[in-house]
């Protein structure tokens, strides 16, 4: 069984960027690959090989749901699950994002302490 | 053997009503004439007997008991129908009657001789009979006496009915006297009163008996009017007349009859105005046998005249009488005193008809008035007309004159009429006219739009500004046709506006409109405007239409779309720092990044606690915003409510204990409500978290749920804190609303949450509300539609 190592974190935001990555490395013991664009992010995912993405929904040019379909494109995601980070969403938003092969929402503003111990969650929900 | 009817019965019938002599009591004038037929023809019965249409009935009987007997077996029948004396000899041998129960029984008649009883027009009403129980027979004597009898009888019907007549026409001359107007007096031929009727006791003040007798001329006329008259008569007649009774009567034997006014004396002293007229009374003889002497009261006259005037002097005016005769002359029977103040002419000026009056019209309405009157007069409508008159002393002034025309016999065209001064009116007009013109243009002048309708609806008033508005004008048209005529629609600007939604005709139905949104929609563009409408009552407080005025809002709803707008995208802009923010200072804070020195621990604290107050309070602007402008969706869904209060108090234990305080979950009915659970959970955290923060420590806050009514549930948090004050109860709903703004801060909240919670509650069909005593904790509850749990979805 795959052990939860590697996180590929898409966010355009540098600060958000980086408290992510000190709460995801500090708490969790991940290892953080950050890419600020959807564009990057296809370009590293192959080498990188990611156990865990991180996608951010609303960003200039590739937003998030468009960066998951061209992903899906390059890797099999059905080994590696997609979390949506997002601002509160309208009821329907979020079911919308899942059918598009999210396996989960989180929502910001997230509390950076309990950041990993959600991904944690995550990952197992899909284990079992 | 059955009575014949011959066609004459009927009448025979009518004549023998006409001398109403049937059913009469006993008279001894008739008893004579029975006795004496019996005893010239020496029978024991005699009968004076009268045939009606069933039965023969006796005015007199001698020698029979009963007063009448059916006709079908008289023998006066047959006398009747014959033309002389009916004799029957021996009634037992005779096939006619010796069946006859008159013949076999009683009274056993054997004998009858009749004479018919023959009225001056040849019927015969009945009979004078004798009647013996043995046969026999009448000497021609006996037979001729009883036949001038029989015409004597009739004599005495004759007279009897001459007399009813004499009887009857006395009374009525009498009721005629009574009741006549004028005083009655009769007098004998040389002038001694005879009778008065009660007016003539009236008038003059004397009873009946105390003048009859009395010379009248003595008794009621003055003796220096009879000197006068006197003189006058026989220089006219050329003879020497009397100045007594021979005064009235001089004129009538001259053939002449006059009417005269003389001024009699009352038994007072008083002078009675009277108008006097004589005539003789003449028997049939042509006798002359008295006078009457009628009197008509002129007093009651002259009282008229002068009550006439005194109206005309309380009339404001000139009361006026004036006839046009068809030869174009004209006159004024009759002109009241206000003459001088209408016209500035005296009586005297007046003599030649219309001219005077014609001379003081104002020369540019004499035309027009000389037009009018014509027309009046041509097709007899009644004159109306309001012209200007120049006054002599008073310059121009504006009077009203009304008369109604009437077509004399004679061709000529009378007219009753009214002038009044309107002088004063005609200025009041003008002024007011002025203060119409004046609120005219400043209605049109306003920048807002003002529409007025009548009591039954119909649009009266659209000021320039509605017009344009619009882009239409007043039309007629039924309430129900304005909001599509008018292009009326919802505050939103898409639903068309009900016609009972109509600000204008909630006013004409007695409401009073204060700042209703709508929005006018012409040529795709939305004009948004606030609507203020009144009932509007006339001086007597009846409503006599309505009106709206429209205040356009259009650029206002543009600000607050943009400052909507602007809030939205400031907050979301501002929640990707904050949310870096906060999390950089949770990592700062969780020591994770290292350990946090002792001096740097509490301010670190301080900016993590205000950033994640930032981080709400910009969700929570996003969340009214959304709900403000409608575009938050509800996902509804039916669920038991339990699971929904349990989930609420984990998710809320860790606040509370933040404040040392618990949350206890007491009863809840098992029923389901349909509801977004999302939005559910927000509000009920919002009143939990509201509980803990303001409960004292130590304290439990109570949530519970009860069923209100089969279909409403009510969901209750109580808290043990301050409770609210009386002077925050009102606004505690709205937005930014805490008890006390220096609370804000203490408290930790932003001061939304309980306007979000009341909106989502509003949304989900729901009413949210509070009880509470301050200084005894606060209840705040909502209530939801509840159904059976069997009903739940899945």
């Amino acid at each position: 069984m795959t052990e939860l190592k590697r996180i590929l974190h898409v966010e355009d935001d540098p600060s958000i960027q980086a408290v992510t990555k000190v709460a995801l490395e500090a708490i969790g013991g991940y290892q953080v690959r950050s890419c600020s664009s959807g564009l990057q992010a296809l370009e590293e995912v192959e080498e990188f090989d990611p156990h865990f993405i991180l996608l951010d929904v609303m960003m200039p040019g590739m937003g998030g749901a468009e960066t998951l379909t061209r992903l899906s494109e390059r890797i099999d995601l059905t080994q590696v699950p997609v979390a949506f980070m997002t601002a509160k969403v309208q009821p329907g938003e979020i079911e919308h994002l899942r059918k598009l092969g999210a396996r989960d929402v989180i929502i910001k503003p997230f509390d950076p302490m309990r950041l990993a111990s959600q991904i944690r969650a995550i990952w197992d929900s899909g284990r079992a | 053997m059955p009575a014949p009817s011959p066609p004459r019965e009927l009448s025979r019938l009518a004549a023998l009503l006409r001398y109403e002599i049937l059913d009469t009591p006993d008279e001894s004038a008739f008893d004579d004439f029975t006795q004496l037929a019996s005893h010239i023809c020496d029978t024991p019965i005699a009968l004076i007997s009268l045939v009606d249409d069933h039965r023969q009935w006796f005015k007199s009987r001698l020698g029979l008991d009963v007063s009448e007997t059916p006709r079908g077996i008289s023998f006066c029948t047959h006398t009747i129908e014959g033309d002389g004396l009916f004799e029957v000899h021996d009634a037992q041998r005779d096939q006619r009657f010796r069946h006859n129960p008159l013949v076999t029984g009683e009274p056993h008649i054997r004998f009858y001789a009749g004479a018919p009883l023959t009225t001056p027009d040849g019927y015969n009403l009945g009979t004078l009979c004798v009647i013996d129980r043995q046969p026999r027979r009448l000497s021609e004597g006996q037979r001729d006496a009883l036949m001038r009898l029989s015409r004597q009888i009739m004599r005495l019907f004759e007279e009897r009915l001459q007399g009813h007549r004499y009887a009857e026409q006395a009374a009525l001359h009498q009721a005629l006297l009574n009741s006549a107007a004028s005083a009655m007096v009769l007098t004998t031929a040389d002038g001694r009163i005879s009778g008065v009727n009660p007016t003539a006791e009236r008038l003059f003040g004397y009873s009946e008996r105390m003048l009859i007798d009395r010379s009248l001329t003595t008794a009621l006329f003055p003796l220096d009017a009879l000197v006068r008259r006197a003189a006058i008569l026989s220089d006219e007649l050329g003879e020497t007349v009397e100045p007594g009774f021979a005064v009235l009567i001089a004129p009538l034997l001259e053939g002449r009859r006059e009417m005269r006014e003389w001024r009699l004396l009352h038994r007072n002293g008083d002078s009675v105005p009277v108008l006097l007229n004589v005539s003789a009374i003449h028997d049939e003889h042509e006798q002359l046998h008295g006078y009457i002497v009628s009197a008509y009261d002129l007093a009651h006259q002259e009282n008229l005249q002068l009550r006439l005037q005194q109206i005309a002097a309380q009339v404001p005016g000139l009361l006026f009488q004036f006839c046009w005769r068809p030869d174009g002359s004209s006159s004024f029977p009759y002109l009241s005193e206000g003459l001088e103040d209408i016209y500035g002419l005296s009586a005297a000026e007046m003599a030649p008809g219309i001219a005077p009056i014609y001379s003081r019209v104002h020369l540019d309405d004499r035309a027009r008035v000389l037009t009018s009157i014509r027309h009046a007069a041509a097709t007899l409508t009644p004159w109306h007309f309001e012209h200007r008159i120049d006054h002599p002393r008073k310059g121009v002034i504006w009077i009203e004159a009304r008369a109604t025309p009437m077509r004399q016999a004679d061709g000529s065209v009378l007219w009753h009429g009214l002038v009044t001064d309107i002088t004063e009116r005609k200025a009041e007009q003008t002024e007011l006219d002025k203060q119409q013109e004046m609120n005219r243009r400043l209605l049109e002048a306003l920048s807002e739009a003002v529409v007025a309708c009548d009591a039954e609806g119909n649009l009266t008033l659209f000021n320039n500004t509605a017009r344009l508005w619009h882009g239409l004008d007043a039309a007629q048209l039924s309430p129900e046709q304005w909001p599509q005529y008018y292009r009326l629609f919802q505050a939103d600007g898409v639903t068309p506006m009900p016609y009972d939604q109509v600000p204008l005709l909630r006013a004409l139905r007695g409401e009073r409109i204060r700042n209703q949104e709508m929005t006018i929609v012409v040529h795709g563009t939305a004009r948004h405007v606030l609507a203020n409408a009144d009932p509007m009552f006339a001086s007597d407080g009846h409503q006599n239409g309505a009106v709206v005025v429209l205040h356009d809002i259009t650029e206002r709803k543009q600000i607050e779309v943009l400052q909507r707008d602007f809030v939205s995208t400031v907050s979301h802009e501002l929640r990707t720092p904050l949310t870096s923010i906060t999390a950089s200072l949770g990592l700062i804070c969780g020591e994770i990044v290292g350990e946090v020195p002792e001096h740097l621990q509490e301010l670190l604290d301080i900016a993590h606690q205000n950033s994640k107050r930032l981080s709400a309070l910009i969700d929570d602007l996003l969340d009214i915003d959304k709900l403000y402008a409608g575009k938050m969706r509800f996902e509804m869904q039916r669920q038991p409510l339990q699971p929904l209060l349990e989930q609420a108090l984990r998710s809320n234990q860790g606040y509370a204990e933040s404040y040392t305080v618990s949350i206890e979950l007491g009863s809840c009915p098992a029923v389901s409500i349909e509801v977004d659970t999302m939005r559910l959970e927000q509000v009920l955290s919002n009143l939990l978290s509201n509980a803990a923060k303001y409960s004292p420590p130590g304290e439990t806050i109570e949530l519970w749920a009860e069923t209100v009514d089969d279909a409403k549930v009510r969901v209750s948090v109580r808290d043990k804190g301050p409770g609210i004050a009386d002077t925050f109860r009102e606004r505690i709903f709205s937005k930014f609303a805490q008890a006390d703004s220096s609370d804000t801060r203490q408290q930790g909240g932003t001061g939304l949450g309980l306007a979000i919670s009341k909106e989502l509650i509003e949304h989900m069909h729901g009413q949210i509300g509070f009880d509470s005593i301050p200084g005894a904790g606060a209840c705040f509850w909502f209530e939801l539609p509840c159904y059976p749990p069997q009903e739940a979805q899945p």
